[in-house]
């Protein structure tokens, strides 16, 4: 090592480890860390100098105008939504903040740059490893240690110890436990809003009738509870197609009426709102993942990630002419878990 | 004579040094040598952008209300007046509409987001490709992909916190999701969300989450990798006068402690330039969630988009039998995909270690060409990626070019698994290629523009060796140096050490500079 590395390893304060493994040698042409060394900024002469200081001053400067805009901006622009002018209140906040800090981060790059010096300067690594004395005695200690506590020797200190410790890990489960309502969970999956006797209400809380709904038309309704508008699991489609178009199996001829059938909207894959209806093809669609249903032949899946068809609530039309549900789902609406049957039947509950 | 300024500097100095005996950690730390690349700067993008994260989440979280608390909205936004919503929707919409400078700082926390996941996942690349993550630095890769899952997780929970009818459709999928996995999917959801969906906790769970738990966490982690890059010292390039042994660079202080916050700087300015001028998530056009409603094209952050991509081109496979449901159609693609995927990420290292043999140190940095299978694993890996993204806007890429849906997602389907090999063999054969391109230069060298008539009238050029300073760029196997030190001797004396200018990569460090001191 040339003595003029050693006094610049010097100058960056690391040791210099005569020992340490230094490979100059890996490079065949003279010593090329000789060559690294240079600086450059440093040598401006005075005029550019000069010049370079009042650019990062600018620079500064424009940073200030930002912060001053800021605020000027925060207190004087119109803020309240609707006025005149407000639309561009938080454009011109952001622009003024982002002046403030790009002016000031370009001015303290541009003055490193210039200003400052340019080096290169070589720094050993130290070996990361420890030496062996030093291994050899942290094993020993440990080892020594060990022994002292006596885990090895007391096996019956050893086993309540471990119990201890994993009785208090338990301690840990209720909490989990109390996280969730969990006593009625299959239940509450398997069952939604709807019950026997309940009107099909519209978004607006009215009840739907027979002849409301044109052929081609369709109508989001909800069961006739309280809050049943925000049921999650509730929400269904109620749809009127030709009744010669509409395919109905057997043991479900009485579930619809007059070429008017409904569906649950919540997807059997993810749970989205399958609510985009196309007339001509009779397709529902889920905008989240592209599981496509056939409404006119029970809602069974044409293409997409959802494996079973959307569950259908059997309907029906009371004395009033009004729409009422049978009943309640014959099976639990949206996604699949562990938990549900295989098959349900058809049959109303 | 010292000046008033020196002299309390001094005193301040020396009084805490007598406290801390800072003094020696303080001359070590400000001499600290860091080697100079762009490429080092994409780690920096998001630890800046993380801190952005702080600053405005911090100012955010003193007027969010976290709470699914059904409110009627009274604010400012006059559409929306007299909708009952959630308390946490209401004050999403307060602080867009009624904090002085809410929204600006609003959409600066949500580009700051995904500007932080987009750095991560740049600066992931960066470090595989180069090979960064070898000896003795694996630890330090798995805490970055840590911090990658940590910023998915982190990401979603704030995304969900508006309660909009947007976020509200996600967290109903990542519900659907945890009641999938197999034996347990019931317990799962009910414990994070309270019982059955909505639950009627979760907003006020996530909200402790996203604001103390997953930042404190992440915080944790980044103070340990940025730890581990300092006492490991950094990486660097080949280049003359660089080894194994060493770092050549420049000085922490003060060139380089002034560029970095100047870079730190600029990457705040470039957060509060989108957050004013970009809108991102307008939460009031969406509407307070109605678990009814969906609105079509709906598409999460960019960083789930290669998850929905994988739900989206999944079959529909699902097992029904012994009186239990199975579901391959959601666990594969949302909950297999994603452990398979970042488990092997961050066993990389330890499996190239393995396969490889390698057990030795490394401090100077590969170039992707010369490790042909690693630099084709990445590119095969990017691909298959990529297609998964491109799948997570299916329906948005059907809507703009007339396409149908169906055709887009068999077509990507198939390119998931025709596309990544097809890609690791081209970039394998690329890099195998510009070895072989390297070779050349080495064996005959470059052109000297002296033309030769040999006895036999043939007219031959003269070509010289690389000049070292680049040709310790391509010595990168045993044979290779030898060659370069082989030929040295023919240099010489020869005007191309000092005049050469190659092009591109072989470009001198220090530019201009470098000129300069070669002519001295």
């Amino acid at each position: 090592m040339s003595d003029s590395i050693r006094d610049r390893l010097k100058a960056t304060g690391e040791d210099v480890d005569p020992a340490a493994p230094v490979s100059h040698g890996e490079h065949p042409v003279g010593d090329p860390t000789e060559s690294t060394h240079h600086s450059y900024h440093a040598e401006l002469d005075e005029q550019s100098a000069k010049r370079a200081e009042l650019a990062v001053a600018s620079l500064f400067m424009l940073a200030v105008v930002g912060t001053v805009g800021f605020i000027a901006t925060f207190v004087f622009w119109p803020n309240e939504f609707g006025k005149h002018l407000y639309e561009f209140y938080t454009p011109l906040l952001g622009g003024f903040m982002a002046l403030a800090l790009l002016g000031l981060g370009a001015g303290a790059i541009l003055w490193a740059k210039t200003l400052m010096k340019d080096e290169e300067t070589v720094q050993e690594r130290h070996l990361l490893s420890s030496a062996d004395e030093d291994k050899q005695g942290a094993a020993a200690i440990i080892k020594e240690g060990a022994a002292d506590a006596g885990l090895g020797r007391y096996p019956i200190l050893r086993r309540s110890f471990l119990l201890a410790n994993g009785a208090l890990g338990v301690l840990a489960v209720p909490f989990l436990f109390g996280l969730g309502r969990f006593q009625f969970k299959e239940a509450a999956m398997a069952k939604t809003g709807w019950h026997k006797g309940s009107r099909l209400l519209d978004e607006l809380g009215r009840p739907v009738k027979l002849g409301d709904l044109e052929v081609g038309g369709v109508k989001s309704v909800f069961p006739d509870v309280a809050g049943g508008r925000h049921m999650a699991d509730s929400a269904v489609l109620l749809i009127r197609m030709r009744p010669d178009v509409l395919h109905v199996r057997e043991s479900r001829k009485d579930w619809v009426v007059d070429g008017h059938i409904a569906y649950s909207v919540i997807c059997t894959h993810l749970g989205c709102p399958v609510k985009l209806y196309e007339q001509q093809t009779h397709h529902l669609f889920c905008p989240c993942h592209q599981s496509t249903f056939d409404a006119a032949n029970g809602a069974k899946v044409l293409f997409g990630p959802a494996a079973r068809s959307l569950p259908q609530l059997a309907i029906q039309v009371d004395d009033e002419g009004y729409f009422v549900a049978q009943g309640d789902f014959n099976e639990p609406v949206g996604p699949s878990y562990w938990e549900r049957k295989p098959h349900y039947k058809d049959e109303v509950k | 004579m010292a000046s008033f300024g020196e002299k309390a500097a001094a005193g301040t100095g020396t009084w805490v040094d007598d406290r801390l005996g800072s003094a020696n950690f303080v001359r070590r730390s400000l001499n600290k040598v860091f080697p100079d690349h762009w490429s080092f700067m994409l780690g920096e993008v998001a630890l800046y952008s993380f801190i952005m994260l702080l600053l405005t989440g911090t100012y955010l979280s003193l007027f969010f209300e976290g709470s699914s608390k059904e409110v009627l909205y009274d604010g400012s936004y006059t559409p929306l007046k007299g909708i009952p919503m959630t308390a946490a929707y209401a004050s999403t919409l307060d602080i867009s509409f009624d904090v002085r400078g809410g929204l600006v700082m609003r959409q600066m926390h949500h580009w700051a987001a995904l500007l932080f996941m987009a750095a991560i996942v740049v600066h992931l690349a960066r470090v595989f490709f180069t090979g960064a993550f070898r000896k003795p630095r694996e630890l330090n890769w798995v805490m970055g992909v840590g911090l990658f899952v940590l910023g998915l997780v982190e990401g979603f929970a704030g995304y969900s916190l508006p309660d909009d009818l947007l976020s509200g459709t996600g967290l109903r999928i990542a519900y659907s999701i945890a009641l999938s996995t197999p034996v347990v999917g019931t317990w799962a959801a009910f414990l994070v969300f309270g019982g059955e969906y909505p639950g009627g906790h979760i907003i006020e769970r996530l909200y402790p989450i996203h604001i103390l738990l997953v930042p404190g966490i992440i915080l944790a982690i980044i103070s340990v990798h940025m730890g581990l890059v300092w006492y490991q010292k950094h990486t660097q390039f080949a280049s003359p006068g660089r080894t194994e042994h060493n770092v050549v660079g420049s000085r922490f202080f003060p060139a380089m402690m002034t560029k970095m916050a100047g870079f730190n700087m600029m990457v705040f300015g470039v957060i509060a330039l989108l957050g004013g001028l970009a809108q991102i998530n307008p939460i009031w056009l969406y509407g307070p969630y109605d678990p009814s409603q969906v609105s079509a094209g709906s598409q999460p952050d960019w960083y789930i988009g290669f998850l929905d991509g994988s739900t989206r081109l999944m079959p529909n496979w699902e097992v029904r039998a012994l009186g239990h449901t199975l579901s391959p159609n959601v666990i594969v693609p949302t909950q297999l995909l994603p452990g398979v995927i970042f488990t092997l990420l961050a066993l990389y290292p330890f499996l190239e270690a393995k396969l490889t043999g390698d057990k030795g140190y490394h401090n100077i940095l590969d170039r992707p060409r010369d490790k042909p299978v690693r630099t084709a694993i990445g590119t095969m890996c990017i691909t298959f990626y990529v297609v998964l993204l491109i799948a997570g806007g299916n329906d948005i890429i059907a809507s703009i070019f007339h396409l149908s849906i169906n055709e887009i997602t068999y077509t990507l389907r198939t390119a998931l698994f025709v596309l990544p090999p097809l890609v690791y063999l081209l970039t394998k054969r690329i890099c195998l290629s510009l070895q072989h391109a390297d070779d050349d230069l080495l064996h005959h060298g470059i052109e000297s523009g002296t033309i030769r008539r040999l006895p036999s009238g043939e007219f031959v050029e003269e070509t010289l060796p690389l000049p070292p300073q680049y040709a310790v760029l391509l010595e990168t196997t045993p044979e290779r140096k030898e060659l370069v030190a082989h030929n040295a001797h023919r240099l010489e004396g020869s005007p191309l050490a000092v005049e050469a200018k190659p092009k591109g990569f072989f470009r001198p460090r220090g530019g201009k500079d470098g000129q300069k001191e070669l002519e001295s």
